[in-house]
């Protein structure tokens, strides 16, 4: 009776023409859903098979038609699914031959996507681990599927993945496929990677410190400091280390926080002219210990900016501090900030007589614990300063920051953020 | 004449210099240093010494590749290096199977270990260095 019912909704055109909208909304669906232009493209071939064998059931009014057009629609519309997926997948029947492989699969096993439908899976994988793994898990799989990592060759490459395998309906169903999902595992690695080198380096430079402190404290105890001199200069080394420390450990929180997002600026109307100022009065006992002179050219307009003054404030003085640093006795140190009307920014930078830097190491100065070679003889640092200096003025203030140098001729670092906002609020 | 050994001290930290330097003088050595691999190498050719503790990360010559040109010299193979460093965990083993190499010591360090250490090394190590020294 209800095969009637069906039949007789199915025969009707009305009915017919009701389905063929239908099957065009689930696919038109599907291309909504697509972000790559290719998966789209493939989602429109599909749409456009749906409706010329849509067009032709409403010319035959077949039921057995419309359902099997029904199913390699609905068929199509997995696949489609399947070639969204960023991550290899392979399906495969009860008698171990291929269904589907969608295109990140096709683009590793170099065989194309109609190729390799129907065909068994041992003359579409290469690799024997995985052909035996898959043609295995037909005779059975754990309910939650199976894990595992494996590494495959591909074009002289070898690429770790993560494959999971999962059984599709009950073993002796005519139903029964299994899916095979393989996941690159190589961003993840170099996420790793990347980690286990920050960690090693963060170690090493918080070591450096920790010993001097340790071992100043310990030469104290055993009283290898004979007079009160002596003492007073361990003290000092004791002070200024741990200092170091404490300015290390503040850095990475704040380069972390300001990577994972979570660092909270306090956006405000900044006169940027006072931050200069201040910065050259707090910074100038430093200069006089070194006979250096520092030159101001602060031009005569609207220094205004938003932004969070704190932050700003401490990138004019990391820039500032490793000016004196690395300028040799009696070297000059010259500030500039003006306005760009073009760009609609604030310009600043900091220019110094020092050593200068080699040309292959100027990108490399902004990355975290980077230190140049022929500096760390002249003074100190956390290699984290320029690194926290890159974050606050490109991260939290939209800007950009850089090096012009020269080596043996001095160093220009420089930023400029912009202060469109200001101006559009003077408006 | 001196009688007391010659420790060669190298490290890129001035305060690493200053504290070993202070706790092996006042052990009796004699002390000399040096700030990088090169500068080390030129130390050990004109006033060699009977024991060098040496960092590792430093500009220009780093302290293994300090370590294996000792090892590779005839004249000087036989000095006793020790490695004092903050990379110890990220060293491979094989990394430091320098035959010249005793010991490596992980920062942050004991003066006082170090200053036994070098006891223990230099106990039955006559002064080559003078020899060498009075040789030449």
């Amino acid at each position: 009776m209800k095969t009637q019912v069906r039949r007789r909704v199915f025969t009707d055109p009305i009915s017919i023409s009701i389905l063929t909208l239908t099957t065009l909304a689930i696919v038109v669906l599907v291309i909504v859903t697509l972000k790559s232009k290719a998966h789209e493209a493939a989602a429109v071939e599909a749409m456009h098979v749906a409706r010329i064998e849509a067009e032709e059931a409403t010319g035959t009014l077949d039921s057995a038609k419309i359902h099997a057009c029904i199913d390699r629609t609905h068929r199509r519309q997995v696949e489609a699914v399947f070639d969204v997926l960023r991550d290899a997948v392979i399906v495969i029947d009860a008698h171990g031959e291929v269904l589907h492989v969608n295109e990140i699969a096709s683009n590793l096993l170099l065989v194309s996507t109609t190729e390799a439908a129907g065909k068994p899976l041992d003359e579409v994988i290469s690799d024997h681990q995985l052909v035996s793994t898959i043609s295995d898990a037909r005779t059975g799989l754990p309910k939650e599927g199976r894990q595992y990592e494996q590494e495959i060759t591909h074009n002289d490459t070898t690429v770790a993945y993560e494959v999971h395998l999962q059984s599709v309906g009950q073993k002796d169903d005519a139903m029964h496929a299994v899916v095979t999902v393989l996941r690159d595992l190589s961003r993840e690695r170099e996420i790793a990677r990347l980690k286990s080198d920050f960690v090693s380096k963060a170690s090493h430079e918080l070591r450096t410190p920790l010993s001097s402190i340790s071992a100043y404290i310990e030469m104290l105890v055993d009283g290898d400091a004979k007079d009160e001199g002596t003492r007073q200069e361990f003290y000092e080394v004791i002070s200024t280390e741990t200092q170091r420390l404490q300015r290390m450990i503040d850095n990475l929180l704040n380069i972390s926080r300001i990577e994972a997002g979570l660092m909270h600026i306090d956006r405000s109307q900044v006169n940027f002219r006072e931050l200069v100022e201040r910065s050259v009065t707090n910074m100038k006992p430093q200069a006089s210990e070194k006979s250096l002179e520092i030159h101001t050219q602060i031009a005569d307009v609207d220094l205004s900016v938003v932004g969070d003054s704190d932050m700003l404030y401490q990138v004019i003085v990391n820039l500032l501090s490793n000016a004196i640093k690395y300028t040799p006795d009696g070297g000059r140190i010259t500030i500039s900030a003006d306005t760009d009307n073009l760009t609609r920014s604030l310009h600043f930078s900091v220019s110094d007589t020092g050593l200068g830097i080699a040309p292959d190491q100027t990108e490399k100065v902004f990355d975290k614990f980077y230190r140049v070679e022929n500096y760390r003889h002249v003074a100190k640092g956390t290699g984290l300063g320029l690194n926290l200096c890159r974050h606050i003025v490109d991260t939290l203030h939209g800007g950009q920051i850089g090096l012009e140098s020269t080596l043996g001729m001095g160093s220009k670092f420089w930023f400029s953020i912009p202060s469109g906002q200001m101006q559009r609020k003077a408006a | 004449m001196s009688t007391a050994h010659t420790i060669l001290i190298v490290d890129d930290e001035a305060h690493i210099l200053q504290v070993l330097s202070l706790k092996l003088r006042n052990c009796g050595y004699s002390i000399e240093t040096a700030v990088d691999g090169e500068d080390a190498l030129h130390h050990v050719k004109t006033n060699p010494p009977d024991l060098v503790i040496t960092d590792v990360q430093m500009p220009y010559m780093n302290g293994l590749e300090f370590a294996e040109a000792l090892s590779k010299d005839s004249s000087t193979a036989h000095i006793p290096v020790v490695v004092l460093t903050a990379r110890g965990h990220t060293l491979e083993p094989s990394d430091t199977d320098i035959p010249n190499i005793r010991k490596v010591l992980s920062k942050p360090f004991s003066p006082r270990g170090i200053a036994e250490l070098c006891e223990n090394l230099l106990k039955d190590t006559p002064r080559q260095s003078a020899q060498s020294r009075g040789a030449a």
